[in-house]
């Protein structure tokens, strides 16, 4: 076991810190959805044409075809230079691209990777229903098959980013009279198609940064469906179990600039001097140095074996409920300037409201200490 | 980089846990047999990182892990200290000497057949004559006896920096191992305990416990690892990252135990069951070189 990294990989992270050092833009992202929009596409852009977007990608599809170790120095790179968040290209670049590479057919790769790492085509997530959620598999809307066509009936919650989106990944029942898992595809749905009505929803903090998504003899190409009719079930996991693995590193390096500031800001106003709160510092510092290190046994693991282990599930529930008492603590370190907030406010407590989607969002906490119970200890399943 | 064992590694480890489970199993730990502590000797485990032996801290802290699973004797990660740094001027078996606070005499912990004691500060370790001549008495640990001494002057005193974060690092490993063994006892329990015609592990008010248990077990682990790396390539935070390691693993090792009682129920809470030895064991570790919080907000600045 060894910490260090190759002179490849030292040579590699010095590239990534020089580019980053002289691109990271310095106004910062700007609130408003559609400024942000434009913003977020400009970024991924440039991003592409410099050769950082998909440093993990196939090269056939727009990516550099580089290690996962490559990839995990540039988010930490990216992370410590505070580039901005990737925003609305989230969805497509974490969850849409990767489940493609994985499951998709060679026109449908061909087609929507270079996009979505140009930053020319936004994604959207299209799982939840309102009666579907930690019960995934309790998915009713539906795709009726007419021609080469799915028509498309029914509903999604939740969904971020929809009314950004060009594309959605789109969960639906399309054998009639299925149950449970079973009948269940992936589509790449077209958000713009007639039928699609979007309902955003605001967020306790103020946020308008999901929506229900409503779908009304919506039509979709037999040929958008990926993995083959009748496998959604199976290319939806693959999409949850990446979520679960490694597309938090980022999150990870800043929640260790957020503990070095925390304390930072302790120590300037004096707070530090409470005893409680200075001890909870110490244990989320080293808390965070923990995460890093359980990240690291996590990509060696990738490294060694071409998978996540079993542990990538409580790398999740770790990051989130730590994240949490971070946001809660910044939220404390505010004093009464708290009283303040309004909203839409991008502050503290701005994050400590949204920070609450870190334990429900791609599986409550609840669920994950299912898997965690059921996969690394062998309890016997409860569902 | 590289945070998992490499094949060497995961050879020694399974190796170690192996003969533990057959010559020093967890539940005897109340009385342990005549003859283990020679056998541990000639297992080679008092003495990894002595001069000459060419193993790195990483291997050392997976050992005392193991070690540390099967609540191994306490004297082990004194006399590691003592064959490392007092090489020439020391042999046999050290006990871990703590102060006594409000007094002026120390603990001998482990003392049995020792000549030598070994005191952790956070700025060295020091070695004490203590000669097994004073009656045993009990600690919360039930497989670890205590003899009292007058505080006197160091035999000798090793002011290497990585001398205090070696014996850290050893002790967090132990409650490491503390605390994976608490989180196996209570899901071997819950899958076999039937309540309400099911095993308790099906019930999520019991599963989630378990995973919770999990959960910092990794945690504790994953840190770990990184500490006895970053002590191996001499990495400037090697201090900050040792002290991280102990109070997680301290951490882990207290929780888990009391886990582990809960998930039991009433037997949990007996004298004949195995539950409590982990827990007092926990206890007992989290007074050896503790992780000082304030380092621990230090280096970030």
């Amino acid at each position: 076991m060894d910490i260090g990294f190759s002179p490849e990989e030292t040579r590699f992270r010095e590239e990534c810190r020089a580019w980053l050092h002289a691109n990271v833009p310095a106004e910062k992202r700007p609130l408003n959805a559609d400024e942000a929009l434009d913003f977020d596409k400009a970024w991924q852009r440039r991003l592409f044409d410099a050769g950082w977007a998909g440093i993990n990608w196939p090269e056939d599809y727009g990516g550099r075809g580089l290690s996962i170790v490559e990839q995990v120095i540039w988010l930490e790179e990216y992370a410590k230079a505070h580039a901005p968040w990737i925003g609305s290209n989230f969805v497509g670049v974490n969850h849409g691209g990767p489940t493609l590479i994985i499951n998709a057919s060679e026109e449908q790769k061909a087609y929507h990777l270079p996009r979505i790492l140009k930053g020319e085509a936004i994604w959207c997530q299209g799982f939840s229903e309102p009666g579907a959620g930690s019960d995934l598999a309790g998915i009713k809307t539906r795709g009726r098959i007419e021609g080469d066509e799915l028509v498309v009936n029914g509903s999604k919650i939740w969904t971020s980013f929809a009314h950004v989106a060009d594309w959605q990944e789109l969960v639906l029942r399309t054998e009639d009279g299925s149950q449970r898992h079973k009948g269940l595809s992936w589509a790449i749905c077209d958000m713009h198609a007639p039928g699609i009505t979007i309902r955003p929803i605001q967020k306790m903090s103020g946020q308008v940064e999901f929506a229900e998504v409503f779908y009304d003899d919506v039509r979709i190409p037999l040929a958008n469906v990926v993995g083959g009719l009748g496998n959604g079930w199976n290319v939806a996991m693959s999409t949850l179990s990446f979520e679960r693995g490694t597309g938090f590193i980022a999150d990870q390096v800043k929640q260790s600039q957020e503990i070095a500031e925390l304390i930072a800001t302790a120590r300037g106003s004096g707070m530090i001097g409470d005893d409680r709160i200075a001890d909870s510092l110490a244990q989320m510092r080293a808390e965070v140095a923990a995460l890093r290190a359980m990240t690291y046994r996590n990509i060696s693991e990738v490294v060694r074996t071409g998978q996540p282990g079993p542990e990538a599930s409580v790398i999740r529930l770790f990051t989130s409920e730590l994240g949490q008492r971070l946001e809660r603590m910044a939220v404390l370190l505010m004093g009464d300037a708290a009283i303040d907030f309004a909203y839409g406010d991008d502050n503290a407590v701005g994050d400590y409201l949204r920070g609450f989607a870190a334990t429900i969002a791609g599986g409550t906490a609840q669920i994950q200490r299912d898997i965690i119970g059921e996969r690394l200890l062998g309890l016997p399943k409860s569902r | 980089m590289d945070l998992t064992p490499n094949d060497e590694q995961l050879a020694l480890q399974t190796a170690t846990a192996d003969w533990c489970r057959d010559n020093m199993p967890l539940e005897a730990a109340r009385s342990r047999r005549a003859g283990l502590w020679q056998d541990l000797e000639a297992m080679g485990w008092s003495a990894m990182t002595a001069p000459g032996m060419d193993l790195d801290h990483a291997t050392e802290a997976l050992v005392f892990a193991e070690l540390g699973r099967f609540l191994a004797p306490m004297g082990l990660i004194s006399t590691a200290a003592a064959n490392r740094w007092f090489a020439g001027s020391f042999e046999g078996k050290a006990g871990l000497a703590l102060p006594v606070t409000g007094s002026d005499a120390m603990r001998i912990l482990d003392p049995v057949e020792a000549g030598t004691a070994v005191m952790w500060s956070a700025q060295s370790v020091a070695l004490y004559a203590a000669p097994d001549d004073q009656p045993h008495r009990p600690t919360i640990d039930l497989s670890t006896l205590q003899g009292r001494q007058p505080s006197t002057s160091p035999v000798a005193v090793s002011n290497a920096p990585t001398s205090p974060l070696h014996l850290q690092l050893l002790s967090a490993a132990y409650a490491v191992g503390c605390a994976d063994a608490a989180r196996d006892m209570a899901a071997d329990y819950a899958r076999l305990r039937e309540q309400f015609d099911r095993p308790i592990g099906w019930f999520q008010a019991l599963k989630h416990i378990c995973s919770d248990m999990a959960v910092r077990a990794a945690v504790a682990r994953s840190q770990l690892y990184y500490a006895a790396c970053a002590l191996d390539a001499k990495d400037g935070e090697a201090a900050f990252h040792v002290a991280a390691a102990k109070r997680l693993a301290d951490q882990a090792a207290i929780d888990n135990g009391r886990a582990n009682i809960q998930v039991h129920g009433g037997i949990g809470m007996t004298d004949e069951a195995a539950p409590h030895l982990c827990l007092k064991r926990a206890h007992l570790l989290q007074f050896i070189a503790p992780a000082d919080a304030a380092l621990l907000l230090e280096d970030a600045a």
